[in-house]
């Protein structure tokens, strides 16, 4: 479980001081898939790094699993929009890399070629699709068999194909590994397919306007239903009253 | 492999090129000034071959000499630029100091350098040292301020040390460009080595290195132009070590250019 009590982040001091982040709270229950939406630089990314533990709040309080928050969690992988792979390692170190650094020996083989990246572990990241080095970026995260996910727009910049596979791929591995996660997107239909709740944010400084229920979600053949049109319809409703 | 082969081919051509300009200037200078001003290319060679043996002394001392210079300037430089252009904070304070340095020539130093370290091997070193020092801290630090944020956020995120962070994503980021600014400047350490070896050596005798070498047989032209010869291919092997490394090294970089040069 992720409680999120008041969180406030700002970066800079002084008059140079920018609020990301202002009295945000929000529970994600365990096992639970929600997504993260909201205006353009409203500090998605930003309440994403603090809840891996990578920035120390200003005021309010992060708990994972009821205990708070103050630096990185083993237990906790993060995707990141690019997958930040390493252009210098190998298909294989890049997804053993965040086992490596923690310094297990456990093998990203198995995961590597559940995700259909078997007969790629020796090459580099630049001889990849780009579809294939967020694959290898997600094996990276699931390598640490994690209980909580983090992902930043990790489908961000795919051909609409590859984004949709990769959104089955990433409904697929909920069901089977149960991890809570946290999805930011700036995608609605994407933000609908994946996120059983969908916190909507505010302009920055970023806080929760709104809480959208969508109990649908969950099924791979949810995208052609008249209900997950009318949800999306929602959802642009809702952020287009809000919007920048 | 072919493709080695075809590089060896190019620097053959290049050197058979050099060999024929430098005929045809000699040959120039003669007809025009009545005199042989500048030896021929064979000259040269039969010079090279009567002094075989202090040539050979004097370029393994010099290249030897280049060689602990380089290694020492990049030990020393390495992780001072790195530091610098990784974490904003020394960036800050150092910067104006590096480039305050930066500029200035060794060689303008010697007074102070020969008073400091004395007149034997270890100035020679020192001059060398800082001209190269200066230029792997500012290749490492211009490189080490472009390092892709994400790659240090993904580090950062499965847990890593400040240590594990350079040695995973600062030093393998910036090694290329490093490398590339290191051949740069073999060329101003090729010349600081001469002026070392010619400015602090009066005493020694030819084998002392190369720039000791020419400087011994100014009046015996074919034979000093033997040592320049020599300095030249001292630069080159140099120059070819450093590629050679950044191949091994960096094999990432030159996966994607497959069938590119």
């Amino acid at each position: 479980m992720i409680e999120v009590d008041g969180l406030t982040l700002i970066y800079g001091r002084g008059g140079a001081a920018v609020p990301a982040v202002a009295g945000l709270s929000m529970v994600v229950d365990s096992y639970e898939l929600v997504a993260v939406v909201g205006p353009s630089g409203c500090g998605k990314t930003t309440l994403l790094l603090a809840l891996d533990g990578l920035l120390r709040p200003t005021a309010g309080q992060i708990r994972i699993h009821g205990e708070e928050v103050r630096g990185v969690r083993r237990d906790v992988a993060l995707i990141l929009q690019d997958a930040g792979l390493l252009p210098w390692k190998t298909v294989r170190q890049n997804a053993e890399f965040s086992l490596r650094i923690q310094g297990r020996k456990e093998s990203a083989g198995g995961v590597l070629s559940d995700l259909g990246l078997a007969g790629f572990e020796r090459r580099f990241p630049s001889d990849l699709s780009e579809g294939m080095k967020r694959r290898v970026g997600i094996a990276r995260a699931l390598a640490l068999q994690p209980r909580v996910m983090l992902m930043d727009e990790p489908m961000a910049n795919l051909d609409s194909l590859t984004r949709e596979r990769t959104q089955d791929l990433i409904l697929g591995l909920w069901w089977e590994m149960g991890f809570t996660g946290v999805l930011v997107t700036h995608d609605m239909e994407e933000a609908v397919f994946l996120g059983k709740r969908i916190f909507v944010l505010s302009a920055r400084p970023a806080r929760v306007v709104e809480v959208i229920e969508n109990p649908g979600m969950g099924e791979p053949d949810y995208r052609g239903t008249p209900e997950f049109a009318a949800q999306v319809a929602h959802l642009r409703q809702v952020l287009g009253g809000n919007g920048p | 492999m072919k493709n080695t082969l075809r590089v060896v081919l190019y620097y053959i051509l290049a050197m058979a090129l050099v060999v024929l300009v430098w005929a045809g200037a000699s040959w120039l200078l003669q007809a025009f000034r009545g005199r042989e001003i500048l030896p021929t290319p064979w000259v040269t060679l039969s010079a090279a071959g009567q002094n075989i043996a202090v040539l050979v002394s004097a370029f393994g001392t010099s290249a030897l000499r280049f060689l602990i210079a380089l290694v020492v300037a990049f030990l020393l430089g390495l992780p001072l630029g790195l530091a610098v252009g990784f974490e904003s904070k020394l960036d800050r304070y150092l910067s104006p100091l590096i480039y305050l340095l930066y500029p200035m020539p060794p060689v303008a130093l010697l007074l102070f350098l020969y008073l400091a370290f004395g007149l034997g091997e270890v100035v020679r070193l020192v001059v060398v040292v800082m001209a190269l020092f200066f230029q792997v801290v500012v290749a490492a630090q211009g490189a080490a301020k472009y390092i892709v944020p994400s790659h240090v956020t993904a580090v950062r995120s499965a847990g890593a040390t400040r240590r594990q962070i350079y040695r995973h994503v600062v030093l393998p980021a910036t090694l290329p460009n490093v490398l590339t600014a290191a051949r740069v400047s073999v060329g101003l350490g090729i010349t600081m080595l001469y002026i070392a070896e010619t400015k602090l050596g009066v005493l020694l005798g030819p084998g002392a290195g190369l720039g000791r070498f020419i400087e011994y047989y100014t009046f015996r032209g074919d034979i000093s132009l033997a040592g320049v010869v020599g300095l030249a291919l001292l630069g080159l092997l140099f120059y070819v070590i450093l590629e050679l490394l950044e191949r091994v090294l960096c094999r990432w970089k030159f996966v994607g250019a497959r069938g590119g040069t």
